[in-house]
């Protein structure tokens, strides 16, 4: 009974020391980040609903440190590399849905632009490998 | 173990492997307020986003928080979790995402949920589950608001330490049909929520308290004048009462900490000199005098602080005239339009609340958690609601209104009196601000400490760069409608909150007195702060 209890407090140690590592937590090999509206090539007329899709993993709010879970981030007009060490960052270009949404409503202004994903864990970090969506480009009327 | 089930269950003789499996279950009970009112609405419409919210949103949260969904009715579900805790996360995961939902609709065709969840033994057949327990969650749900969740004791007890919520008792109900009155709470899905209910049930016992007090004392200065000389007590006590009703007479020995000033001070002087009409005006004219002072000068932390809250460090505040300034710009459409605004009279932070000010609150355990870091370093990965709980300990420890500044305070103190692009001119200037690409600080080092940079005219450090910062206004895309008054834009959605000032990982471009970025109301990220303001 005893050791029983050890063990089992071991194992909740080791899950505990692993939840608090904040970089680099690996996503489930067959999760997919999509999205669901808009695809590859639309164009689309003034603002318009943006809505995430995320397969084999959930959605929670950021800072719940659930396994196999984090929240949206949209990237706008991104062009340079995600440092997967760094938190990702909150600015203009990228969006932040740390609330668990799943889909926004987006504003641009006419032309045409790139949309990507990103799955950020409970500290905003992206997963290790960063778990990403296809970049796709839009065109606004 | 099976003939205890059996005898709960009431079926005698059946063998335990009998077709009606008895289980402990979480039960979630949910439907649509005003179903009804809303189908006579719109039918089709509302059938369509009802079975659509099911599809997208209830169907999901169940299977994601490994629950079950047992059935749906035209305006609701119930729901089987083997985790109470899974079960109330799933139940606020559909309440919140709803709440983004309807804000982009007119109130009257929101579509909001009602929510009950208990604990209990529960008859489980494919299509249905039957037992006192579902009942318990159906009545739950009932009682509950639109838009809540309600819990039951027995859930309650389960979760109390596992989920980070704010739960409030509303004690035993007696729900229909069940013999039993049960216990109920709200859950709150925000902790600062709940620290604001409490709070104003605390300012009510306080008031109370001190109200009975004053009366006792009122009841015994009168006896005590009224009494031993008939003529003189009268005379003496219209000098008497004015004291009373200020928050003064700090030499009075004070029992209780908190709420001692009004009442029992007058007391004792009077008391000690009852004959003597003539000196009694002049002590009561001079605390009067000396209340008025501190009035034009808001920012002397001198005469109030000294009478209560003994230890608590306030943060060095600058004092403002106020004035009338253009706040936005034209660089970014959230700027536009530019537009006259008028700032009453108020102090701010000198520089942004430090990793020590903060640390003061968390071990008075009014917040959410103690920060690691330098003394020196602003504090940052608070929410909007980390920096309002701040901000009502340090206002309730101090007895000072310290709040949050509006947005368009901060943006006039950021200007600090110019209206360029940023407030040494419109060139960006090395060294002046803590931007990304702006200084050499190494990586390593940040957030550098609070006031390293050089000071706007107004003397305030750190407005713009730094840390991102926090102000009470809602988020809105741009100042369309935006109050002129100096007040913060408090109205419409309030999901997600205005930071200003950019950060050390921002460029220059969010140094910019007029930028603005907003974040979600309840979710911490790594380089947002904030600074406190006090009303006069």
């Amino acid at each position: 009974m005893k050791i029983a209890r050890l063990a089992l407090l071991s194992v909740a140690l080791v899950l505990l020391s692993n939840s608090a590592d904040a970089q680099g937590k690996p996503a489930p090999k067959d999760a997919v980040l999509y999205f669901v509206w808009p695809q590859n090539g639309t164009t689309i007329k003034g603002a318009f609903w943006c809505r995430f899709g995320l397969r084999n993993m959930g959605v929670t709010h950021a800072g719940d440190n659930f396994k196999n879970s984090g929240h949206h981030h949209l990237l706008v007009n991104v062009n340079e590399p995600l440092n997967p060490k760094e938190p990702i960052p909150s600015d203009k270009s990228h969006l932040h849905f740390g609330a668990g949404q799943t889909e926004a409503r987006i504003e641009l202004p006419p032309g045409k632009h790139t949309l990507q994903l990103v799955l950020g864990d409970a500290d905003h970090y992206p997963f290790d490998p960063p778990l990403v969506s296809e970049k796709i480009s839009v065109r606004i009327k | 173990m099976g003939e205890i089930r059996d005898f709960k269950s009431g079926k005698h003789g059946e063998p335990p492997s009998g077709a009606t499996p008895r289980r402990l279950a979480a039960i979630v009970a949910g439907d649509i307020a005003g179903y009804s009112r809303l189908m006579e609405l719109d039918e089709e419409g509302t059938h369509g986003r009802v079975k659509r919210i099911e599809r997208d949103l209830v169907e999901p949260s169940i299977a994601e928080h490994h629950g079950r969904l047992v059935k749906t009715t035209g305006d609701g579900f119930i729901a089987i979790f083997d985790s109470p805790v899974e079960a109330v996360r799933c139940s606020i995961v559909i309440q919140q995402n709803l709440v983004g939902r309807n804000a982009s609709l007119p109130k009257h065709s929101w579509i909001e949920y009602r929510i009950g969840v208990n604990l209990g033994d529960v008859i489980i057949e494919t299509d249905d589950v039957y037992g006192d327990g579902v009942n318990v969650a159906a009545r739950l749900e009932g009682i509950a608001d639109p838009g809540q969740v309600y819990i039951s004791g027995g859930i309650y007890e389960q979760i109390k330490h596992k989920l980070v919520c704010g739960y409030e008792s509303l004690g035993d109900r007696k729900v229909k049909n069940i013999t039993d009155p049960v216990r109920v709470y709200r859950v709150l899905p925000d902790p600062a929520a709940f620290h604001r209910n409490r709070k104003r049930r605390e300012n009510i016992l306080i008031f109370l308290l001190s109200v009975t007090l004053l009366v006792i004392a009122g009841g015994a200065l009168w006896y005590m004048l009224l009494q031993p000389r008939g003529k003189v007590g009268d005379q003496a006590s219209a000098p008497i009462s004015p004291p009373t009703e200020l928050p003064k007479a700090p030499t009075a020995p004070a029992p209780a900490a908190k709420q001692a000033a009004p009442q029992p001070p007058p007391v004792p002087p009077s008391s000690a000199q009852p004959t003597a009409p003539q000196p009694q005006p002049i002590p009561s004219v001079a605390p009067a005098a000396k209340q008025a002072a501190p009035l034009p000068q808001p920012a002397s932390p001198a005469a109030p602080t000294t009478q209560s809250a003994p230890s608590v460090r306030e943060p060095e505040m600058s004092a403002l005239r106020g004035g009338s300034f253009a706040m936005g710009s034209n660089e970014d459409i959230s700027e536009k339009p530019v537009h006259q605004v008028t700032i009453k009279p108020f102090a701010i932070g000198k520089f942004p609340i430090t990793v020590r000010e903060w640390n003061e609150c968390a071990a008075a355990k009014a917040c959410g958690f103690t920060a690691t870091g330098k003394d020196d370093a602003p504090i940052t990965n608070v929410s909007w609601s980390d920096a309002k709980q701040y901000t009502a300990w340090l206002a309730e420890a101090t007895r000072r209104p310290y709040r949050l500044p509006s947005e368009a305070e901060w943006e006039y103190a950021a200007r600090g009196g110019t209206q360029t692009k940023y407030w040494w001119g419109d060139q960006l200037q090395p060294g002046m601000a803590n931007c990304k690409n702006c200084t050499d600080v190494a990586a390593a080092d940040q957030p550098v400490k609070v006031g390293s940079f050089k000071s706007n005219p107004f003397g305030l450090y750190d407005m713009g760069g730094g840390v991102d910062q926090w102000v009470e206004d809602c988020w809105h895309k741009n100042y369309q409608g935006a109050p002129v008054d100096g007040s913060p834009w408090v109205t419409g959605d309030c999901t997600s909150h205005v930071v200003r000032s950019g950060s050390w990982k921002n460029d220059a471009r969010y140094v910019r007195p007029a930028n603005r970025d907003s974040y979600d109301t309840n979710v911490r990220y790594p380089t947002h702060g904030f600074r406190v303001a006090l009303s006069p």
